[in-house]
């Protein structure tokens, strides 16, 4: 792999911005710190700015979200930073597409745990600053004594719980969380190869010991999600939680609490060994200033800058001698981060591993539901891994690709020209010029940044993606996914059962928000109604509300034993539901949100549509003796639908890819269920192996479904609505 | 159905009962927006699961905290991510708006040849799903020199814009009478004069509504913007917002707080221009 | 003010012909009416000579220039439409002045005419307000005023009093004529209204299926319509038309018999106000209805196998009841050629 041609011509810039004399190298250091690390590594980054007046720093913080993939976007085109701080995790990716530059120093300071986190194929490719791991959080007021055994653990967790008090909480549903059982039980997602292990017995033994907890002994709630935990923790409620150092940010102050190490298994005498998270700083393959970039990433680690990060930052740091500092010592809850570091396992840093989170979750939330054993469910995980992880499609010769294009390329041109020879056609184009005028910009503009990117985007339906190299594979994505290659057609994960709940949840949707936008401007319509003005302001107020935090509250109330919808329930004297434990209730949860953001749009296009029918027909029709339903069955809506047809078809668009509410509320559960097409999409290309050929065949073809639908609607209207 | 006799009003069981269905509607979208509220206004970081939503103590801090956020040399952050987001949006609304009505009204009035298939194109693209969009648009700005600029950033966020705009302005271009233009050529009026001294003062209605749908359209998105701009200081608010949401946990209150800061101007146009909302949306209504 | 002239123009949409060919000179100051049944072409004609639409073929002069290939606000012609077209976001004042104040009219000018034309047409008190503060016939006035304030060589209305009710069409008709007075403008005018075409009109292009069917002064429209379309379209209550055979220099219809030179079928065309009623001998005809318009009366009769109307004095007849026998006497008739429709002697 050359990955060292794009950087070569910025070495060359970067060789002649040396050579000017008393010209500072700009360095650009991203991280996507917040709080406290933040106010840290800045104040660390102007101290080393000021003694180092040969480098200018350039910091940028950046949301946790959008790091990896503007990361991955820029540092290829020469726009990323020289160094960057980012978790160990991908550094197996990164790697092979030369994100990331091998590093060689002398690590003896660092804890191993933390530079083994880094090094992948025998390699060191960052400097570690900083790790995250679980650790065992307890109310000093309920637990006196932290357990030291899970035996310990369960008995006190059993004791605690009682009444609206649960002794032991976590996001037992998480792999994440599950994994320092999973370790300790003696298993783990890869085996000692290195190769995919699932479905291991002792996975499975730790799986019953969690479900043991949740289902039988019921010391954990019901969907534990992370602001339940929080939340209850906060409330004195929880008598110890399985969180990380995060947490510490999210609690009340005064609440009486400690860290602790998690307990050894009693049953193998392993200890709990919870997933490593080590922050690197990573030098840029593309860097343009290596050295500097490196030179700075070493200051960082060394003895000055961790201290000032353990002590200001409240990070727990690599840096071994940092915690002999007195001040360090003799802060409890970094000092049991620091006991937890010797029983924490990297997170493996293989590419593979990225792909192991959505089919080991689905496995542990089968579990927890009581659907499956653990040693079904995790056989139904590890099938599921082999097939996305499966090997990409053998590369296709493009000379068929490149015969169709070009064919299509003269058929194209051919069909353009035939029209501009006809010389009538010729005339009214001439006639029209001054239309074109007028289009042109619009038109121009689109093609430029609307059809062009899809072009390109939809071009890599056709290759496979593996490690930033592209393969072309032809149809073959196209072909894995029509013949349901992958997935049974009645499998969740299949593309026709996800079209089947896309057009169901297209469907539904369209009805509700036309349904209630419509009663609503009926009724917000009539003179007589009081206050209209303001009822309508607050009605279409969820349009003005950014759909993605919504999103999120409505998933909040959503929840099975502390949300707002199962409380008002009960209030009426209904049972609560576990909305996201089975398909129609997720799947309305869903289609609530939605609605909920929906409706207002259809409102105000329908009042709009309403005020151009003269009330007079609906007069005449009730002079004539009909009912107010008759009126509004044969007067008011044949009127009505030709006005509202296409705010209903492009409405319907939008809904086939609202993605957000999707991805945020049920976030396809239960087992992938109510994924629908672009979510789907979405995971091919971020969570299952980057298999962005895949993702962009996904997206083609839901294009081919809309256009379809778009021209359904048409027929179904008699005329041509879009 | 609530139609009653369209004179007086109804009788008092339907007017308690539409009254009833409002109020009750008006609580169920009103429930979330107080629990937002709410986060917003409680000291703590955490999510709420409890079902009130009014807070239990009331404090300003998480605003404080959003709105008086710094960068490393001290210089306020808040107030320029605000402006850029301003700036970005009122770009986005301009170039839009001149964009799409200019193209909406010569395919309302104008039959050249390629305007039914340029408006079936137009439609098209909002089928395209924007995942896989990112990356060639990326690369795109980057050799055009747009990169980092908030000028790029704008003509991306118009063109999204631009199908719905052109569609709905076309719409209400439609309902203008005809004759209206005829009495301005009559009058010595070039096309374009008849275009810029009639056309668009009668189509107020909808380029505010219009203009107002490429504002948010702008103001809300954060994928691309994250992705596009390479300094905190020219990031946009939803940027910054989306930041509060971490790699392993939400700072909730601050998210909370952002969202009503970055909410606040939307629902103030709203309620400024409700009047236009209605009458500028009667997209393919009936001719008047 | 100026001449126009039409040669041989023709307009089609594709391949479909909306006028055929329209050859004709309307003289300065002269006050033309094109009218005709609806769909009949004459607003697309009126249309042709604002530029609006483009004509197929044929040759259009405004003065001394022609002008098919000019853009309408090179034309130099004014038009007030059916539907007035007043801009409603303009005052009155505003729509007034938008001609001249995009043709670059120096400030002063354009109030002085505004001014001007607002005080021949009374809407001095309303030129601050819009349009839709403004009854129909005010809106009327200021489409008019509009038009006059550019001073155009000439003047084209596309039935502008339709949209009147009756009284308010009457009085605007006066106004019409008082303002070609006035302006002594050259003027074509469209109407479907016969009444109308008659009051205003010094000449009357008479219009049907994109074909002319005659032109001249009301006067010879009214006296010798050169074919039954016309002679059934120009007058009002509408010409009488009855069916016979002519043999031997003369036709004889119903017991009525008047001179023909030709021979053959010809429909014999009678006016209501041609034909006198009696009490005394003659072919009888039985009342169906009778409508009474005070001094006189118009009576539907059944002749023979026809059905007639005439016009009678009230003073004279005395009351008629349905089923009371007249004497039908006429006094003179419209003769056309069954086959072709044209006059005959």
């Amino acid at each position: 792999m050359s990955r060292a041609s794009p950087a070569l011509p910025f070495a060359v810039a970067a060789a002649l911005l040396a050579s000017a004399p008393a010209e500072a190298v700009e360095l650009t250091i991203w991280h996507a710190y917040r709080g406290d690390e933040r106010a840290a590594l800045e104040a660390l980054l102007v101290q080393y700015d000021e003694a180092h007046p040969e480098v200018e720093l350039r910091p940028l913080a950046l949301a946790y979200e959008s790091f990896v993939t503007k990361l991955e976007a820029a540092a290829p085109r020469g726009n990323g930073p020289d160094l960057f701080i980012g978790a160990h995790e991908r550094v197996g990716q990164w790697s092979a597409t030369g994100l990331v530059a091998p590093l060689s120093l002398d690590t003896s300071g660092l804890h191993p745990a933390t530079v083994a986190a880094l090094t992948y194929d025998g390699q060191l490719y960052g400097v570690p600053l900083a790790y995250k791991c679980l650790a065992l959080y307890y109310n000093t007021d309920l637990v006196p004594t932290p357990p030291r055994t899970t035996d310990e653990l369960v008995a006190q967790a059993v004791a605690l719980t009682r009444g609206d008090t649960f002794g032991l909480v976590f996001e037992a549903d998480a792999p994440y969380f599950f994994a320092p059982f999973m370790h300790g039980f003696g298993g783990g997602v890869f085996d000692a190869a290195g190769e995919p292990s699932l479905a291991s017995a002792e996975n499975a033994a730790a799986l019953a010991f969690v479900a043991d907890l949740a289902r039988v002994k019921k010391v954990i709630p019901e969907e534990p999600t992370g602001a339940l935990v929080t939340q209850l923790f906060n409330d004195g409620k929880a008598a110890m939680v399985v969180n990380g150092p995060w947490l510490l940010g999210e609690l009340k102050p005064g609440l009486p609490f400690a860290v602790a190490p998690l307990p050894i298994v009693s049953a193998t005498g392993k200890p709990a060994a919870p997933y490593l998270t080590v922050e690197g700083a990573m030098v840029s393959g593309f860097a343009a200033h290596p050295e500097e970039a490196k030179a700075l990433a070493l200051w960082l680690a060394g003895p000055e800058s961790a201290l000032k990060r353990a002590t200001q930052g409240r990070q727990s740091v690599a840096t071994l001698a940092t915690y002999d500092d007195p001040a360090v010592a003799a802060d409890p809850i970094l000092s049991a981060f620091r006991a937890q570091l010797d029983a924490a396992v990297p997170m493996p840093n293989k590419p593979l591993m990225a792909s192991t989170w959505e089919p080991m979750a689905k496995a542990l939330r089968r579990v927890m539901r009581g659907d499956y054993t653990p040693q079904a469910a995790l056989d139904e995980a590890a099938t599921e891994l082999a097939v996305t992880t499966r090997p990409e499609p053998p590369a296709a010769d493009p000379t068929f690709a490149w015969i169709a294009l070009g064919l299509g390329l003269a058929a194209a041109l051919g069909a353009l020209g035939r029209q501009l020879i006809n010389p009538a056609v010729r005339a009214d184009i001439k006639r029209w010029a001054f239309a074109y005028l007028y289009v042109g910009p619009a038109a121009l503009a689109m093609s430029v940044l609307v059809m062009l990117p899809f072009v390109v985007g939809a071009a890599v339906s056709l290759f496979s993606h593996k490690d930033g190299q592209f393969t072309y594979v032809g149809l073959a994505n196209y072909l894995d996914i029509l013949l349901a290659r992958d997935w049974p057609i009645t499998s969740a994960l299949s593309f026709y059962f996800t079209l089947v709940i896309t057009v169901l949840w297209t469907l539904a949707n369209v009805v509700l928000h036309v349904g209630i936008g419509l009663g609503l401007a009926l009724i917000l319509r009539e003179p007589w109604v009081r206050l209209r003005g303001l009822w309508r302001v607050l009605l279409i107020l969820p349009w003005a509300i950014p759909n993605y935090i919504t999103a999120l509250i409505w998933k909040g109330m959503f929840h099975r034993q502390f949300g707002a919808i199962n409380a008002i329930l009960d209030a009426v004297g209904l049972e609560p539901v576990s909305w996201f434990a089975s398909f129609s209730t997720a799947f309305s949860a869903n289609l609530i949100t939605n609605t909920w953001l929906g409706f207002p749009f259809m409102m105000v296009v329908t009042l709009g549509a309403l005020q151009a029918i003269p009330r007079e027909l609906e007069q005449a029709a009730e002079v004539d003796g009909a009912s107010a339903w008759q009126r509004f069955r044969h007067v008011t809506w044949p009127l009505l639908t030709p006005a509202l047809l296409p705010a209903v078809v492009l409405g319907s668009v939008w809904t086939f890819n609202m993605f957000n509410i999707i991805f945020l509320v049920s976030g396809g559960e239960p087992d992938s269920q109510t994924e629908i097409l672009i979510s789907e999409a979405y995971r091919w290309a971020f969570t299952r192996q980057a298999r962005y050929g895949y993702a962009s065949a996904y997206a083609v073809l839901i294009f081919f479904v809309l256009l379809g639908w778009s021209r359904l609607g048409n027929r179904v209207a008699g005329r041509k609505v879009l | 159905m609530s139609q009653q006799s369209q004179g007086g009003a109804p009788s008092v069981p339907v007017l308690l009962a539409t009254h009833l269905v409002l109020v009750v509607t008006t609580l169920a979208v009103l429930y979330p927006v107080l629990w937002v509220l709410k986060m917003a206004l409680t000291p703590s970081q955490a999510f709420s699961m409890d079902p009130m939503p009014f807070p239990t103590e009331v404090s300003f801090q998480n605003f404080r905290e959003v709105i008086g956020t710094t960068a490393a040399d001290g210089s306020w952050l808040f107030g320029r991510q605000l402006l850029n987001s301003l700036f970005v949006s009122a770009v986005t609304s301009a170039l839009g708006i001149t964009l799409a009505c200019t193209a909406g009204y010569a395919m309302s009035r104008w039959a050249f040849p390629g305007r039914d298939i340029g408006m079936s194109m137009f439609l098209v693209t909002q089928m395209f799903p924007g995942v896989v969009m990112a990356i060639p648009l990326y690369i795109l700005l980057d050799e055009a020199g747009l990169l980092n600029s908030m000028l790029g950033l704008a003509l991306v966020y118009s063109t999204t814009a631009v199908p719905f705009s052109t569609w709905n302005l076309k719409g209400y271009f439609d309902t203008i009478p005809v004759e209206l233009e005829e009495a301005a050529l009559m009058d010595g009026a070039s096309r374009w004069m008849t275009f810029t001294r009639i056309i668009l003062p009668l189509a107020r209605p909808a380029l505010v509504v219009t203009a107002l749908f490429s504002f948010m359209t702008a103001w809300n998105e954060f994928i691309l913007a994250a992705t596009f701009m390479g300094d905190e200081r020219a990031f946009t608010l939803p940027v910054v917002l989306q930041s509060y949401v971490g790699d392993f946990g939400t700072e909730w209150g601050r998210f909370a707080a952002g969202s009503i800061l970055v909410s606040l101007p939307v629902m103030l146009l709203f309620f400024a221009l409700q009047r236009f909302l209605v009458e500028g949306l009667t997209a393919g209504s009936v001719k008047g | 003010m100026a001449t126009l002239r039409l040669d041989g123009v023709r307009k089609s949409y594709g391949d479909v012909p909306v006028l055929h060919t329209v050859s004709m000179n309307v003289a300065d100051g002269e006050f033309l009416v094109l009218v005709g049944p609806s769909g009949c072409g004459k607003s697309t004609l009126l249309r042709c000579i604002a530029g609006l639409e483009d004509i197929s073929a044929g040759d259009l002069h405004i003065g001394e220039r022609r002008v098919n290939d000019l853009a309408p606000r090179d034309r130099d012609v004014a038009m007030v439409f059916q539907s007035y077209a007043l801009y409603p976001h303009m005052t009155v004042r505003e729509n007034m002045a938008f001609g001249l104040r995009v043709r670059g009219a120096p400030e002063e000018e354009i109030t002085r005419l505004v001014n001007q034309a607002a005080e021949m047409l009374a809407l001095g008190s309303y030129l601050d307000r819009l349009p839709k503060a403004l009854s129909g016939g005010q809106r009327q006035r200021v489409a008019i005023g509009r038009a006059i304030v550019r001073r155009p060589k000439v003047f084209l209305f596309d039935e502008p009093l339709s949209n009147l009710d009756a009284a308010l069409r009457g009085q605007m008709r006066v106004e019409l004529k008082r303002l070609h007075r006035d302006l002594n403008a050259t003027i074509v005018y469209v109407t479907h209204d016969q009444i109308e075409a008659m009051t205003l009109a010094d000449r009357i292009l008479v219009l049907n299926g994109g074909l002319v069917q005659q032109l001249g002064t009301p006067a010879e429209l009214f006296d010798t319509p050169a074919n039954r379309f016309v002679a059934g379209f120009i007058g009002s209550p509408a010409m009488n038309f009855l069916k016979g055979n002519a043999q031997g220099g003369q036709v004889t219809v119903e017991g009525l018999s008047f001179p023909c030179q030709t021979s053959g079928e010809v429909e014999v065309g009678l006016r209501p106000n041609d034909l006198v009623l009696s009490r005394g001998a003659g072919p009888q005809a039985t009342v169906d209805v009778v409508e009474h318009l005070g001094w006189e009366m118009l009576v539907h009769l059944q002749l023979g196998a026809h059905k007639i109307a005439a016009r009678a004095e009230t003073a004279v007849m005395g009351s008629l009841k349905p089923g009371d026998k007249v004497a039908v006497a006429a006094e003179r008739a419209h003769l056309f050629s069954a086959v072709s429709g044209l006059r005959v002697q």
